[in-house]
């Protein structure tokens, strides 16, 4: 089936073509941090009157899965992270350069990253504090910044970044991807320009790779190390149009594609499926940890341990989630390959049936975030009037009161809605590889793990809010 | 030049910013630990300093939650009161109180609560 190119849409082709157009994108997020970063700092500090904390945990997040869902990773091509290049390639010239550790060149290390990021914000609370907020967007940028002018270009988005992490893993499930036009065009292409870059020199067409110094037009190549032509998965790909640039055969699509193609058939590495698993377990987390059977959860915990160290009931509660979560997951990968008759370890299982969560996962934060974004949206407004006019540009007064986007009694059945759908398409995965395996029985094992897993999130966003930023109540 | 910056930034922000001028008050609930729904609130000030108006806003402590404002009235010499109160929402809450007196000079305080 011949499915629509997005790049045929000239306006588009050319916007993407002109080398400023991811700078172009870039500057309103900067802008947004920029001035996160002054009220954060600056401003007063109570999360749902400050624009740091109203843009990063609001805004940032909701509009973030609205855009995986609709198009694709735009949050990656429009990061304003990535204007660290400029001061990156001047320190490059001063400071030694290093490859990334082979042992790291994988996902584990940002899984790591993910679930410390994860423990740090429950721990300091970082949803309520405008202050912590601002930091983290400055060591954000620090930390790309250190990573960018010490690693190869791509490394920090690839191997470091957790919120690019993030963004990879939900748009597996996008309905966009890039990919050849013709992959035939791609046989017969001398350079592979869409990965090695590309320079047009006076002598000649080279690539970066061979020529990195060479003078004339340079067009770099996927940061991320992606050749077009065996693309079949969303993962890794900043949507930064660098392949679409470099390849001098006008051969890069950006097509439209069944969101789920992806999920049912791309053959992911192991720790690309863990870092789905991971995310739909810690989505979980991040929702349960606003709802008073948490907090239940750690009073009795607390006893149990017999501490009121918050730092250790946290990591308990975190690690034996995740960890329940892992083991059990590997528990029925394996006991569906047994039923489907093969016999592999158990990591490979995980690998095939653990493309399921990938949908599962984008449903558990949609639906998260869904409820934050709905019931505050509106509030982007006040709060950026009232940094601005602290910042001496007067927009008006701010009308506190400004409400939601929907009626609070449409949001539970809406994370309802998102959460079928999520089950349903995670259902609509197993289904294609169970028939890859001829065992339906198989598919029905993991169906009805996901199905459990479902209805306890159901049970989970059922419970009243409980938004509270120490976890146990003082004695 | 943009070192500079960063440092000036970083210097800056290493002390967090103040609230405005202090409104020295006694603030009680009733009851005493309020729980999901109404409750009253009673602010003590000096009987001296004449008020013309307090308002009081009760705001939760995640991002996107819409406040809950409220007007106190006065109740005796230097004895101001919500009476229905709204905790809608279990959590932490962060109430301030501005008080106005009659040239219009701003007061304000905060105090925070957890409603379990
Ligand atoms: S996409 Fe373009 S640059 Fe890449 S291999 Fe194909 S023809 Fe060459
Ligand atoms: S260059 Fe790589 S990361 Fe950028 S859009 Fe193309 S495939 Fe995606």
């Amino acid at each position: 089936m011949k499915l629509l190119d997005l790049l045929r849409f000239k306006p588009l082709e050319r916007f993407v073509r002109w080398r400023y157009s991811r700078f172009v994108m870039q500057v309103p997020l900067l802008l947004v941090a920029l001035l996160a970063l002054y009220d954060g700092f600056f401003g007063r500090q109570l999360a749902p009157k400050n624009f740091a904390t109203v843009s990063v945990w609001l805004h940032y997040r909701g509009f973030l899965v609205l855009a995986i869902a609709v198009l694709g990773n735009l949050f990656c091509a429009a990061c304003p992270m990535m204007l660290v290049r400029g001061p990156t390639r001047w320190a490059k010239r001063f400071l030694p350069q290093f490859a990334w550790p082979r042992a790291l060149r994988n996902k584990y290390f940002v899984i790591g990253l993910t679930l410390l990021y994860l423990f740090a914000y429950e721990y300091w609370d970082l949803w309520e504090s405008p202050w912590l907020t601002a930091w983290l967007i400055l060591g954000y940028f620090v930390v790309a910044f250190v990573v960018d002018a010490l690693f190869p270009e791509g490394t920090f988005c690839k191997y470091v970044c957790p919120l690019g992490n993030f963004n990879f893993t939900l748009s597996t499930v996008s309905p966009t991807q890039i990919t050849a036009r013709d992959p035939k065009v791609c046989l017969s292409c001398e350079g592979h320009y869409c990965v090695n870059g590309r320079v047009e020199t006076p002598e000649g067409r080279k690539t970066l790779k061979e020529a990195p110094d060479a003078e004339g037009l340079r067009f770099p190549g996927c940061e991320t190390k992606l050749y077009v032509p065996q693309i079949d998965s969303n993962m890794d790909c900043t949507l930064c149009m660098n392949c679409v640039r470099a390849c001098p055969y006008d051969n890069v699509a950006w097509k439209l594609r069944a969101p789920l193609i992806e999920a049912a058939w791309a053959r992911y590495k192991t720790d690309v499926v863990w870092l789905g698993v991971l995310l739909f377990f810690a989505g979980f987390m991040n929702a349960l940890a606003m709802v008073p059977p948490y907090y239940q959860i750690a009073e009795r915990l607390s006893a149990l341990l017999g501490t009121r160290n918050e730092a250790v009931l946290l990591s308990t509660i975190y690690l034996l989630w995740t960890g329940l979560g892992l083991f059990l997951t590997v528990g029925v990968a394996a006991l569906a390959d047994r039923i489907s008759g093969v016999k592999e370890p158990p990591a490979k299982a995980v690998r095939f049936w653990g493309a399921g969560f990938f949908p599962l996962a984008f449903a558990m934060w949609a639906g998260h975030y869904t409820f934050h974004f709905l019931t505050g949206w509106a509030t982007i407004i006040p709060v950026t009037q009232q940094a601005l006019n602290n910042l001496g540009i007067y927009v008006g007064e701010p009308d506190w009161t400004l409400a939601a986007l929907v009626p609070e009694n449409w949001l539970y059945p809406l994370q309802v809605i998102i959460l079928y759908i999520g089950l349903l398409a995670a259902s609509y995965v197993l289904f294609r590889r169970a028939r890859a395996r001829n065992s339906f029985a198989a598919g029905a094992v993991v169906f009805l793990y996901f199905f459990l897993l479902v209805a306890l999130a159901l049970w989970v966003l059922a419970q009243p809010m409980e938004m509270r930023g120490t976890l146990l109540l003082p004695q | 030049m943009r070192r500079l910056l960063l440092l000036a930034l970083l210097l800056l922000a290493a002390c967090k910013p103040k609230t405005g001028e202090p409104l020295d008050a006694k603030v009680r609930f009733v009851p005493e630990h309020p729980s999901v729904g109404k409750a009253e609130i009673c602010i003590e000030v000096d009987p001296d300093l004449e008020l013309a108006k307090i308002e009081v806003v009760g705001d939760m402590t995640h991002a996107g939650m819409i406040p809950v404002e409220a007007e106190a009235h006065p109740a005796g010499p230097g004895l101001w009161r919500v009476e229905d109160f709204d905790f809608n929402m279990r959590g932490d809450w962060v109430i301030t109180i501005t008080a106005y007196d009659k040239s219009g000079k701003k007061y304000q305080k905060e105090v925070r609560l957890t409603v379990p």
